[in-house]
Protein backbone atom coordinates (compact mmCIF):
# COMPACT_ATOMS: atom_id res chain seq x y z
CA UNK A 1 0.00 0.00 0.00
CA UNK A 2 0.55 3.84 -0.86
CA UNK A 3 0.43 6.99 0.70
CA UNK A 4 -3.17 7.57 2.32
CA UNK A 5 -3.56 3.83 2.06
CA UNK A 6 -3.90 4.28 -1.92
CA UNK A 7 -2.41 1.05 -3.76
CA UNK A 8 0.58 2.34 -6.05
CA UNK A 9 2.17 1.01 -9.12
CA UNK A 10 0.42 -1.82 -10.56
CA UNK A 11 -2.46 -0.59 -11.69
CA UNK A 12 -3.76 2.59 -11.73
CA UNK A 13 -6.72 4.62 -13.09
CA UNK A 14 -6.83 8.36 -12.77
CA UNK A 15 -9.19 10.61 -13.38
CA UNK A 16 -10.43 8.44 -15.96
CA UNK A 17 -13.60 9.88 -18.21
CA UNK A 18 -14.47 7.27 -21.22
CA UNK A 19 -17.91 6.11 -23.17
CA UNK A 20 -18.78 4.12 -26.29
CA UNK A 21 -18.78 7.40 -28.25
CA UNK A 22 -16.73 10.86 -27.87
CA UNK A 23 -19.93 12.69 -26.44
CA UNK A 24 -20.84 9.39 -24.49
CA UNK A 25 -19.40 9.89 -20.51
CA UNK A 26 -19.77 7.08 -18.46
CA UNK A 27 -16.86 7.01 -16.77
CA UNK A 28 -16.66 10.40 -15.33
CA UNK A 29 -13.17 11.22 -13.90
CA UNK A 30 -13.00 7.66 -11.96
CA UNK A 31 -9.99 7.00 -10.26
CA UNK A 32 -9.19 3.08 -9.31
CA UNK A 33 -6.34 1.39 -8.13
CA UNK A 34 -4.98 -2.42 -7.24
CA UNK A 35 -1.92 -3.74 -5.46
CA UNK A 36 -0.15 -6.93 -7.33
CA UNK A 37 -2.06 -9.94 -5.87
CA UNK A 38 -5.22 -8.37 -4.69
CA UNK A 39 -8.93 -9.26 -5.56
CA UNK A 40 -10.96 -5.90 -5.35
CA UNK A 41 -14.39 -6.28 -6.84
CA UNK A 42 -16.31 -3.69 -8.11
CA UNK A 43 -20.25 -3.36 -7.64
CA UNK A 44 -22.54 -0.92 -8.34
CA UNK A 45 -26.35 -0.32 -9.79
CA UNK A 46 -26.62 -1.05 -13.45
CA UNK A 47 -25.26 1.60 -16.16
CA UNK A 48 -22.56 3.14 -13.30
CA UNK A 49 -19.73 2.01 -15.46
CA UNK A 50 -18.36 -0.71 -14.28
CA UNK A 51 -18.11 -2.64 -17.17
CA UNK A 52 -17.17 0.10 -19.26
CA UNK A 53 -14.20 0.30 -16.63
CA UNK A 54 -12.95 -2.96 -17.68
CA UNK A 55 -13.00 -1.87 -21.14
CA UNK A 56 -11.34 0.81 -20.55
CA UNK A 57 -8.67 -0.91 -19.06
CA UNK A 58 -8.63 -4.53 -21.09
CA UNK A 59 -8.14 -1.47 -24.37
CA UNK A 60 -11.63 -1.84 -26.03
CA UNK A 61 -12.46 1.43 -25.12
CA UNK A 62 -10.19 4.49 -25.28
CA UNK A 63 -10.47 7.29 -22.60
CA UNK A 64 -11.14 10.61 -23.73
CA UNK A 65 -9.15 11.88 -20.50
CA UNK A 66 -6.98 10.91 -17.64
CA UNK A 67 -4.30 7.85 -16.92
CA UNK A 68 -4.53 4.59 -16.69
CA UNK A 69 -0.97 2.59 -16.09
CA UNK A 70 0.01 -0.78 -15.00
CA UNK A 71 3.42 -1.71 -13.67
CA UNK A 72 4.28 2.03 -14.91
CA UNK A 73 3.24 1.40 -18.53
CA UNK A 74 0.71 3.53 -19.85
CA UNK A 75 -2.47 1.70 -21.51
CA UNK A 76 -4.03 4.60 -22.87
CA UNK A 77 -4.17 3.65 -26.61
CA UNK A 78 -2.99 0.58 -26.64
CA UNK A 79 -4.81 -1.99 -28.54
CA UNK A 80 -6.00 -4.94 -26.39
CA UNK A 81 -3.68 -7.51 -27.94
CA UNK A 82 -0.74 -5.32 -26.82
CA UNK A 83 -2.73 -4.82 -23.17
CA UNK A 84 -3.04 -8.45 -22.96
CA UNK A 85 0.83 -8.80 -24.11
CA UNK A 86 1.53 -6.78 -21.00
CA UNK A 87 -0.05 -9.40 -18.63
CA UNK A 88 -3.48 -8.16 -18.31
CA UNK A 89 -6.00 -10.97 -19.18
CA UNK A 90 -9.71 -9.34 -19.84
CA UNK A 91 -12.41 -11.85 -19.97
CA UNK A 92 -15.69 -10.09 -21.16
CA UNK A 93 -19.40 -11.66 -19.72
CA UNK A 94 -21.02 -12.58 -22.97
CA UNK A 95 -19.39 -13.90 -25.89
CA UNK A 96 -16.34 -14.97 -24.14
CA UNK A 97 -15.28 -18.12 -25.99
CA UNK A 98 -15.23 -19.36 -29.56
CA UNK A 99 -18.74 -21.45 -29.59
CA UNK A 100 -18.05 -23.12 -32.44
CA UNK A 101 -14.61 -24.44 -31.47
CA UNK A 102 -13.16 -26.94 -29.46
CA UNK A 103 -11.76 -26.41 -25.88
CA UNK A 104 -8.27 -27.42 -26.38
CA UNK A 105 -8.89 -24.93 -29.97
CA UNK A 106 -10.50 -22.39 -27.57
CA UNK A 107 -7.28 -22.69 -25.13
CA UNK A 108 -4.49 -22.50 -28.08
CA UNK A 109 -6.27 -19.13 -29.30
CA UNK A 110 -6.45 -18.01 -25.58
CA UNK A 111 -2.21 -18.63 -25.57
CA UNK A 112 -2.17 -16.69 -29.40
CA UNK A 113 0.42 -14.57 -28.15
CA UNK A 114 2.95 -16.72 -26.48
CA UNK A 115 2.57 -19.91 -28.98
CA UNK A 116 5.45 -21.47 -27.84
CA UNK A 117 4.38 -22.12 -24.22
CA UNK A 118 0.96 -23.59 -25.26
CA UNK A 119 1.34 -26.70 -25.07
CA UNK A 120 2.93 -26.67 -21.57
CA UNK A 121 0.37 -24.32 -19.94
CA UNK A 122 -2.38 -26.17 -21.95
CA UNK A 123 -1.47 -28.67 -19.35
CA UNK A 124 -0.99 -26.95 -16.61
CA UNK A 125 -4.70 -24.94 -17.09
CA UNK A 126 -6.18 -28.42 -17.75
CA UNK A 127 -4.45 -29.95 -14.56
CA UNK A 128 -6.66 -26.72 -12.81
CA UNK A 129 -9.37 -27.29 -14.25
CA UNK A 130 -10.33 -30.49 -14.42
CA UNK A 131 -14.24 -29.90 -16.12
CA UNK A 132 -12.29 -28.46 -19.12
CA UNK A 133 -10.12 -31.79 -19.27
CA UNK A 134 -12.69 -33.80 -19.30
CA UNK A 135 -14.24 -31.97 -22.16
CA UNK A 136 -11.73 -31.11 -24.26
CA UNK A 137 -12.67 -32.07 -27.72
CA UNK A 138 -15.92 -30.76 -27.10
CA UNK A 139 -17.29 -27.51 -28.99
CA UNK A 140 -17.46 -24.71 -26.27
CA UNK A 141 -21.03 -24.08 -27.41
CA UNK A 142 -21.88 -27.58 -25.98
CA UNK A 143 -20.56 -26.44 -22.20
CA UNK A 144 -23.05 -25.70 -19.43
CA UNK A 145 -22.87 -22.01 -18.74
CA UNK A 146 -20.74 -22.67 -15.69
CA UNK A 147 -18.26 -24.55 -17.71
CA UNK A 148 -18.05 -21.69 -20.19
CA UNK A 149 -17.63 -19.06 -17.81
CA UNK A 150 -14.37 -21.54 -16.60
CA UNK A 151 -13.39 -22.33 -19.76
CA UNK A 152 -13.38 -18.28 -20.25
CA UNK A 153 -11.17 -17.96 -16.99
CA UNK A 154 -8.77 -20.53 -18.37
CA UNK A 155 -8.27 -19.04 -21.62
CA UNK A 156 -7.01 -15.85 -20.06
CA UNK A 157 -4.89 -18.05 -17.78
CA UNK A 158 -2.85 -19.32 -20.86
CA UNK A 159 -0.85 -15.84 -21.23
CA UNK A 160 0.14 -16.10 -17.71
CA UNK A 161 -1.63 -12.65 -16.70
CA UNK A 162 -0.28 -10.49 -13.84
CA UNK A 163 -4.00 -9.21 -13.81
CA UNK A 164 -7.23 -10.91 -14.63
CA UNK A 165 -10.33 -8.60 -15.05
CA UNK A 166 -13.44 -10.49 -14.61
CA UNK A 167 -16.34 -9.14 -15.87
CA UNK A 168 -19.59 -10.14 -13.94
CA UNK A 169 -18.38 -14.06 -14.24
CA UNK A 170 -21.73 -15.14 -12.12
CA UNK A 171 -23.63 -13.76 -14.44
CA UNK A 172 -27.07 -15.84 -15.50
CA UNK A 173 -25.24 -19.07 -13.32
CA UNK A 174 -26.98 -21.26 -11.21
CA UNK A 175 -26.03 -20.61 -7.19
CA UNK A 176 -23.92 -23.95 -7.28
CA UNK A 177 -22.30 -23.04 -10.92
CA UNK A 178 -21.13 -19.29 -9.23
CA UNK A 179 -20.37 -20.52 -5.94
CA UNK A 180 -17.64 -23.16 -7.86
CA UNK A 181 -17.00 -20.09 -10.24
CA UNK A 182 -15.38 -18.03 -7.25
CA UNK A 183 -13.90 -20.94 -5.48
CA UNK A 184 -11.92 -21.04 -9.11
CA UNK A 185 -11.34 -17.21 -8.89
CA UNK A 186 -10.01 -17.99 -5.30
CA UNK A 187 -7.72 -20.37 -6.26
CA UNK A 188 -6.39 -18.27 -9.25
CA UNK A 189 -5.19 -15.15 -7.16
CA UNK A 190 -3.87 -17.72 -4.72
CA UNK A 191 -1.23 -18.06 -7.68
CA UNK A 192 -0.52 -14.22 -7.16
CA UNK A 193 -2.56 -13.13 -10.05
CA UNK A 194 -4.56 -9.81 -9.41
CA UNK A 195 -7.92 -9.87 -10.28
CA UNK A 196 -10.56 -7.22 -10.62
CA UNK A 197 -14.02 -8.46 -10.31
CA UNK A 198 -17.16 -6.92 -11.49
CA UNK A 199 -20.18 -7.76 -10.10
CA UNK A 200 -23.75 -7.62 -9.19
CA UNK A 201 -23.50 -10.69 -6.96
CA UNK A 202 -22.13 -8.52 -4.32
CA UNK A 203 -22.11 -10.50 -1.26
CA UNK A 204 -20.32 -13.07 -3.39
CA UNK A 205 -18.17 -10.56 -4.27
CA UNK A 206 -17.52 -8.66 -1.20
CA UNK A 207 -16.39 -12.19 0.44
CA UNK A 208 -13.92 -12.98 -2.18
CA UNK A 209 -12.44 -9.21 -2.38
CA UNK A 210 -9.68 -8.17 -0.53
CA UNK A 211 -11.22 -4.86 -1.27
CA UNK A 212 -14.06 -2.83 -2.98
CA UNK A 213 -15.17 -0.22 -5.08
CA UNK A 214 -18.58 1.36 -5.41
CA UNK A 215 -19.43 2.76 -8.56
CA UNK A 216 -22.32 5.16 -8.77
CA UNK A 217 -23.14 7.48 -11.80
CA UNK A 218 -19.74 6.85 -13.15
CA UNK A 219 -17.40 7.67 -10.00
CA UNK A 220 -16.27 6.03 -6.92
CA UNK A 221 -18.83 6.30 -3.99
CA UNK A 222 -17.28 4.59 -1.59
CA UNK A 223 -14.22 2.53 -1.35
CA UNK A 224 -12.37 0.13 1.50
CA UNK A 225 -11.64 -3.15 2.86
CA UNK A 226 -14.10 -5.56 1.37
CA UNK A 227 -15.05 -7.25 4.65
CA UNK A 228 -15.72 -3.90 6.51
CA UNK A 229 -17.78 -2.64 3.33
CA UNK A 230 -19.87 -5.84 3.45
CA UNK A 231 -20.65 -5.14 7.18
CA UNK A 232 -21.99 -1.38 6.69
CA UNK A 233 -25.62 -0.76 7.24
CA UNK A 234 -25.86 1.11 4.14
CA UNK A 235 -24.23 -1.30 1.77
CA UNK A 236 -25.86 -4.01 3.17
CA UNK A 237 -29.43 -1.83 2.66
CA UNK A 238 -28.57 -1.14 -0.81
CA UNK A 239 -26.56 -3.92 -2.44
CA UNK A 240 -27.04 -6.98 0.55
CA UNK A 241 -30.85 -7.20 0.86
CA UNK A 242 -30.63 -5.96 4.34
CA UNK B 1 -34.65 -44.46 -67.39
CA UNK B 2 -32.90 -45.72 -64.39
CA UNK B 3 -29.28 -45.65 -65.65
CA UNK B 4 -30.03 -42.17 -67.02
CA UNK B 5 -30.73 -40.75 -63.69
CA UNK B 6 -27.85 -42.74 -61.64
CA UNK B 7 -25.98 -40.77 -64.94
CA UNK B 8 -27.39 -37.88 -63.76
CA UNK B 9 -26.77 -38.15 -60.04
CA UNK B 10 -22.96 -38.89 -61.22
CA UNK B 11 -23.05 -35.97 -63.32
CA UNK B 12 -24.59 -33.53 -60.69
CA UNK B 13 -21.99 -35.10 -57.24
CA UNK B 14 -19.06 -34.54 -59.76
CA UNK B 15 -20.23 -31.08 -60.65
CA UNK B 16 -21.34 -30.30 -57.11
CA UNK B 17 -17.66 -31.21 -55.81
CA UNK B 18 -16.07 -28.80 -58.43
CA UNK B 19 -18.79 -25.75 -57.56
CA UNK B 20 -18.16 -26.79 -53.89
CA UNK B 21 -14.33 -25.13 -54.06
CA UNK B 22 -15.44 -21.35 -55.45
CA UNK B 23 -18.19 -21.72 -52.89
CA UNK B 24 -15.73 -22.25 -50.03
CA UNK B 25 -13.92 -19.63 -51.20
CA UNK B 26 -17.41 -17.48 -51.18
CA UNK B 27 -18.04 -18.31 -47.44
CA UNK B 28 -14.68 -18.55 -45.88
CA UNK B 29 -14.50 -14.60 -46.82
CA UNK B 30 -18.05 -14.16 -45.97
CA UNK B 31 -17.23 -15.87 -42.49
CA UNK B 32 -14.27 -13.44 -42.07
CA UNK B 33 -15.23 -10.16 -43.47
CA UNK B 34 -18.89 -10.66 -43.06
CA UNK B 35 -19.80 -9.41 -46.76
CA UNK B 36 -20.87 -11.69 -49.90
CA UNK B 37 -17.88 -10.70 -52.19
CA UNK B 38 -19.46 -10.86 -55.59
CA UNK B 39 -15.90 -10.64 -56.87
CA UNK B 40 -15.56 -14.21 -56.71
CA UNK B 41 -17.53 -14.77 -60.11
CA UNK B 42 -14.19 -12.80 -61.95
CA UNK B 43 -11.41 -14.18 -59.62
CA UNK B 44 -13.19 -17.63 -60.69
CA UNK B 45 -12.63 -16.10 -64.53
CA UNK B 46 -8.97 -14.62 -63.05
CA UNK B 47 -8.09 -17.96 -62.30
CA UNK B 48 -9.28 -20.26 -65.06
CA UNK B 49 -7.32 -17.40 -67.77
CA UNK B 50 -4.01 -17.80 -65.55
CA UNK B 51 -4.44 -21.54 -65.83
CA UNK B 52 -4.76 -21.55 -69.30
CA UNK B 53 -1.83 -19.34 -69.70
CA UNK B 54 0.17 -21.17 -67.69
CA UNK B 55 -1.07 -24.78 -69.88
CA UNK B 56 -1.31 -23.35 -73.40
CA UNK B 57 1.11 -20.78 -73.08
CA UNK B 58 3.92 -22.24 -71.31
CA UNK B 59 3.05 -25.69 -71.63
CA UNK B 60 2.39 -26.97 -68.19
CA UNK B 61 0.39 -29.89 -67.27
CA UNK B 62 -3.32 -29.31 -65.21
CA UNK B 63 -1.48 -29.90 -61.96
CA UNK B 64 1.02 -27.36 -61.62
CA UNK B 65 -1.31 -25.02 -64.06
CA UNK B 66 -4.06 -24.92 -61.16
CA UNK B 67 -1.17 -24.28 -58.77
CA UNK B 68 -0.80 -21.13 -60.92
CA UNK B 69 -4.77 -20.30 -60.87
CA UNK B 70 -4.66 -20.74 -57.22
CA UNK B 71 -1.84 -18.50 -57.08
CA UNK B 72 -2.95 -15.54 -59.62
CA UNK B 73 -6.45 -15.35 -58.21
CA UNK B 74 -5.64 -15.27 -55.12
CA UNK B 75 -2.90 -12.35 -55.28
CA UNK B 76 -5.56 -10.85 -56.96
CA UNK B 77 -7.70 -11.25 -54.64
CA UNK B 78 -5.57 -10.05 -51.93
CA UNK B 79 -4.94 -6.89 -54.24
CA UNK B 80 -8.46 -5.90 -55.16
CA UNK B 81 -9.26 -6.19 -51.63
CA UNK B 82 -6.71 -4.46 -49.92
CA UNK B 83 -7.05 -1.43 -52.35
CA UNK B 84 -10.73 -1.73 -53.65
CA UNK B 85 -12.91 -3.57 -51.52
CA UNK B 86 -11.73 -2.41 -47.59
CA UNK B 87 -12.32 1.32 -48.18
CA UNK B 88 -15.93 0.22 -48.63
CA UNK B 89 -16.18 -2.10 -45.55
CA UNK B 90 -16.65 1.17 -42.87
CA UNK B 91 -20.07 1.77 -45.14
CA UNK B 92 -21.83 -1.10 -44.24
CA UNK B 93 -22.08 -5.02 -45.65
CA UNK B 94 -24.18 -3.94 -48.31
CA UNK B 95 -22.08 -1.12 -49.66
CA UNK B 96 -19.27 -3.75 -49.63
CA UNK B 97 -21.48 -6.62 -51.50
CA UNK B 98 -22.39 -3.52 -54.43
CA UNK B 99 -18.77 -2.86 -54.37
CA UNK B 100 -17.93 -6.35 -55.14
CA UNK B 101 -20.46 -6.29 -57.95
CA UNK B 102 -18.89 -3.34 -59.55
CA UNK B 103 -15.15 -4.91 -59.03
CA UNK B 104 -16.26 -7.74 -60.39
CA UNK B 105 -17.87 -6.22 -63.86
CA UNK B 106 -14.46 -4.46 -64.22
CA UNK B 107 -11.86 -7.16 -63.73
CA UNK B 108 -13.90 -9.21 -66.42
CA UNK B 109 -13.43 -6.44 -68.57
CA UNK B 110 -9.74 -6.12 -67.96
CA UNK B 111 -9.50 -9.95 -68.90
CA UNK B 112 -12.01 -9.25 -71.74
CA UNK B 113 -9.39 -6.61 -72.99
CA UNK B 114 -6.46 -8.75 -72.93
CA UNK B 115 -8.28 -12.16 -74.36
CA UNK B 116 -10.41 -10.90 -75.94
CA UNK B 117 -14.02 -12.65 -76.45
CA UNK B 118 -12.98 -16.14 -77.89
CA UNK B 119 -14.23 -19.03 -76.38
CA UNK B 120 -11.00 -20.65 -75.02
CA UNK B 121 -10.27 -24.70 -74.37
CA UNK B 122 -7.18 -25.92 -72.12
CA UNK B 123 -4.91 -28.00 -74.11
CA UNK B 124 -5.61 -31.38 -72.64
CA UNK B 125 -5.05 -35.12 -73.97
CA UNK B 126 -7.96 -36.84 -76.02
CA UNK B 127 -9.20 -39.43 -73.94
CA UNK B 128 -12.00 -41.99 -74.29
CA UNK B 129 -14.75 -42.19 -71.64
CA UNK B 130 -14.72 -44.55 -69.21
CA UNK B 131 -17.80 -46.80 -69.10
CA UNK B 132 -19.10 -49.17 -66.31
CA UNK B 133 -22.45 -50.43 -65.42
CA UNK B 134 -24.26 -48.33 -67.85
CA UNK B 135 -22.41 -45.47 -66.78
CA UNK B 136 -20.41 -42.74 -68.91
CA UNK B 137 -17.26 -40.86 -66.86
CA UNK B 138 -14.31 -38.66 -68.52
CA UNK B 139 -10.89 -39.43 -67.24
CA UNK B 140 -10.54 -35.50 -67.05
CA UNK B 141 -14.21 -34.92 -64.89
CA UNK B 142 -12.57 -37.87 -62.67
CA UNK B 143 -9.00 -35.63 -62.55
CA UNK B 144 -10.94 -32.42 -61.77
CA UNK B 145 -13.12 -34.46 -59.16
CA UNK B 146 -9.55 -35.63 -57.91
CA UNK B 147 -8.32 -32.14 -57.50
CA UNK B 148 -11.30 -30.08 -56.27
CA UNK B 149 -11.52 -32.74 -53.25
CA UNK B 150 -7.83 -32.60 -52.69
CA UNK B 151 -8.51 -29.05 -52.39
CA UNK B 152 -11.33 -29.25 -49.96
CA UNK B 153 -9.12 -31.50 -48.11
CA UNK B 154 -6.43 -29.30 -47.81
CA UNK B 155 -8.99 -25.97 -46.73
CA UNK B 156 -10.10 -28.74 -44.26
CA UNK B 157 -6.41 -29.63 -42.70
CA UNK B 158 -5.65 -25.89 -43.08
CA UNK B 159 -8.52 -24.51 -41.20
CA UNK B 160 -8.50 -27.75 -38.35
CA UNK B 161 -4.48 -28.14 -37.94
CA UNK B 162 -2.67 -24.45 -38.89
CA UNK B 163 -2.27 -21.55 -36.50
CA UNK B 164 -3.42 -19.37 -38.85
CA UNK B 165 -6.71 -21.64 -39.93
CA UNK B 166 -7.28 -21.72 -36.02
CA UNK B 167 -6.97 -18.10 -35.71
CA UNK B 168 -9.81 -17.62 -38.76
CA UNK B 169 -11.98 -19.45 -37.14
CA UNK B 170 -11.56 -17.47 -34.25
CA UNK B 171 -12.06 -14.30 -36.05
CA UNK B 172 -15.35 -15.86 -37.87
CA UNK B 173 -16.39 -16.87 -34.55
CA UNK B 174 -16.10 -13.57 -32.10
CA UNK B 175 -13.65 -11.19 -34.09
CA UNK B 176 -14.26 -8.73 -30.88
CA UNK B 177 -12.52 -11.98 -28.81
CA UNK B 178 -10.19 -12.50 -31.07
CA UNK B 179 -8.67 -9.26 -30.88
CA UNK B 180 -8.30 -9.21 -27.19
CA UNK B 181 -6.38 -12.55 -27.27
CA UNK B 182 -3.87 -10.81 -29.39
CA UNK B 183 -5.16 -12.20 -33.23
CA UNK B 184 -4.74 -9.50 -35.80
CA UNK B 185 -7.34 -8.99 -37.87
CA UNK B 186 -5.95 -7.14 -40.76
CA UNK B 187 -3.63 -10.32 -41.37
CA UNK B 188 -6.82 -12.49 -40.60
CA UNK B 189 -8.26 -10.06 -43.43
CA UNK B 190 -5.83 -10.43 -46.12
CA UNK B 191 -5.11 -14.05 -45.25
CA UNK B 192 -8.58 -15.33 -46.32
CA UNK B 193 -8.71 -13.02 -49.42
CA UNK B 194 -5.84 -14.60 -50.17
CA UNK B 195 -7.11 -18.56 -49.29
CA UNK B 196 -11.15 -17.58 -50.69
CA UNK B 197 -9.77 -15.64 -53.84
CA UNK B 198 -7.35 -18.27 -54.48
CA UNK B 199 -9.92 -21.05 -54.59
CA UNK B 200 -12.36 -19.20 -56.68
CA UNK B 201 -9.55 -19.21 -59.07
CA UNK B 202 -8.96 -23.06 -58.82
CA UNK B 203 -12.71 -23.11 -59.40
CA UNK B 204 -12.35 -21.09 -62.22
CA UNK B 205 -10.25 -23.75 -63.87
CA UNK B 206 -12.08 -26.88 -62.59
CA UNK B 207 -15.10 -25.30 -64.64
CA UNK B 208 -13.02 -24.19 -67.44
CA UNK B 209 -11.54 -27.91 -67.86
CA UNK B 210 -15.04 -29.67 -68.34
CA UNK B 211 -16.22 -27.12 -70.74
CA UNK B 212 -13.79 -23.93 -72.53
CA UNK B 213 -13.21 -20.68 -70.94
CA UNK B 214 -14.30 -16.91 -71.92
CA UNK B 215 -14.64 -13.45 -69.39
CA UNK B 216 -17.87 -14.63 -68.76
CA UNK B 217 -17.24 -17.86 -66.79
CA UNK B 218 -17.08 -16.89 -63.63
CA UNK B 219 -20.37 -14.69 -64.33
CA UNK B 220 -21.78 -17.85 -65.35
CA UNK B 221 -21.30 -19.61 -62.31
CA UNK B 222 -21.80 -17.31 -59.75
CA UNK B 223 -25.46 -17.82 -59.44
CA UNK B 224 -24.69 -21.45 -57.94
CA UNK B 225 -21.79 -20.45 -56.29
CA UNK B 226 -23.84 -18.34 -54.42
CA UNK B 227 -27.01 -20.45 -54.03
CA UNK B 228 -24.61 -23.22 -52.71
CA UNK B 229 -22.85 -21.16 -50.18
CA UNK B 230 -26.25 -19.90 -49.16
CA UNK B 231 -28.41 -22.86 -49.17
CA UNK B 232 -25.18 -24.98 -47.19
CA UNK B 233 -25.55 -21.46 -44.56
CA UNK B 234 -23.36 -18.89 -45.32
CA UNK B 235 -20.28 -18.76 -43.40
CA UNK B 236 -20.28 -22.56 -42.97
CA UNK B 237 -17.10 -24.03 -44.91
CA UNK B 238 -18.98 -27.75 -44.65
CA UNK B 239 -22.26 -26.08 -45.56
CA UNK B 240 -20.73 -24.66 -48.76
CA UNK B 241 -19.94 -28.78 -49.63
CA UNK B 242 -23.10 -29.41 -48.80
CA UNK B 243 -24.92 -27.05 -50.48
CA UNK B 244 -22.61 -27.62 -54.18
CA UNK B 245 -24.08 -31.39 -53.83
CA UNK B 246 -27.23 -29.89 -53.26
CA UNK B 247 -27.23 -27.79 -56.72
CA UNK B 248 -24.84 -29.62 -58.45
CA UNK B 249 -26.98 -33.11 -58.35
CA UNK B 250 -30.23 -30.47 -58.35
CA UNK B 251 -29.52 -28.29 -61.43
CA UNK B 252 -28.72 -32.28 -63.42
CA UNK B 253 -31.39 -33.82 -62.51
CA UNK B 254 -33.93 -31.16 -62.96
CA UNK B 255 -32.70 -32.34 -66.92
CA UNK B 256 -35.16 -35.17 -66.18
CA UNK B 257 -38.27 -32.85 -66.35
CA UNK B 258 -36.82 -29.35 -67.49
CA UNK B 259 -35.35 -28.12 -70.60
CA UNK B 260 -31.47 -27.28 -70.04
CA UNK B 261 -32.57 -23.31 -70.22
CA UNK B 262 -34.15 -23.45 -67.08
CA UNK B 263 -30.87 -25.30 -65.53
CA UNK B 264 -30.18 -21.78 -63.75
CA UNK B 265 -33.70 -21.37 -61.96
CA UNK B 266 -32.63 -24.76 -59.76
CA UNK B 267 -30.08 -22.05 -57.75
CA UNK B 268 -32.75 -19.47 -57.11
CA UNK B 269 -35.81 -22.25 -56.35
CA UNK B 270 -33.10 -24.65 -54.05
CA UNK B 271 -32.25 -20.70 -51.81
CA UNK B 272 -36.28 -20.16 -51.80
CA UNK B 273 -36.92 -23.29 -50.70
CA UNK B 274 -33.95 -23.97 -48.43
CA UNK B 275 -34.00 -20.66 -46.51
CA UNK B 276 -37.89 -20.90 -46.26
CA UNK B 277 -37.29 -24.13 -44.15
CA UNK B 278 -34.08 -23.38 -42.69
CA UNK B 279 -33.29 -19.64 -43.01
CA UNK B 280 -29.58 -20.02 -41.77
CA UNK B 281 -29.10 -22.79 -44.06
CA UNK B 282 -28.94 -26.32 -44.24
CA UNK B 283 -25.51 -26.28 -41.38
CA UNK B 284 -26.22 -23.26 -40.33
CA UNK B 285 -23.70 -20.53 -40.26
CA UNK B 286 -21.11 -21.88 -38.43
CA UNK B 287 -17.73 -21.57 -40.32
CA UNK B 288 -16.22 -25.11 -39.62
Amino acid sequence: MGFLNVPMGFLKVTDVVAGYTAADEILKGLDFALDAGEIVCVIGPNGAGKSTLLKTIAGLITPSRGAITFKDHSLVGLPPRDITRLGVAYVPQEHNVFPSMSVTENLEIGGYIAPARVPERMGEVLARFPVLAGKRRHAARTLSGGERQILAMAMALMVEPELLLLDEPSAGLAPAAAERLFEEVRAVNRDRVAIVLVEQNASEALAVADRAYILVDGRTSRSGEARALASDPEIRRIFLGG
Amino acid sequence: MVTEILQLLLNGAMAGTILAVPAIGLTVIFAVLRFANFAVASHATIGAFAGYVANVSFGLPVLPAIVVAFLVAGLVGLATDELILKPFRAAGFITTAIGSIALTIGLENVVRFAFGNDLRGYDLPLMRDWRFAGLRVGPQQVENLAIALAAMAAIFAFLAFTRAGKAMRAVADNPTLAGIKGINDKTIARTVSFVGMGLAGLGGMLLGLDTTIDPLTGFRAILSIFAAAVVGGLGSVPGAVVGALVIGIGEEMSLVILSPNYRSAVGFLAILAVLTIRPRGILGQRAY
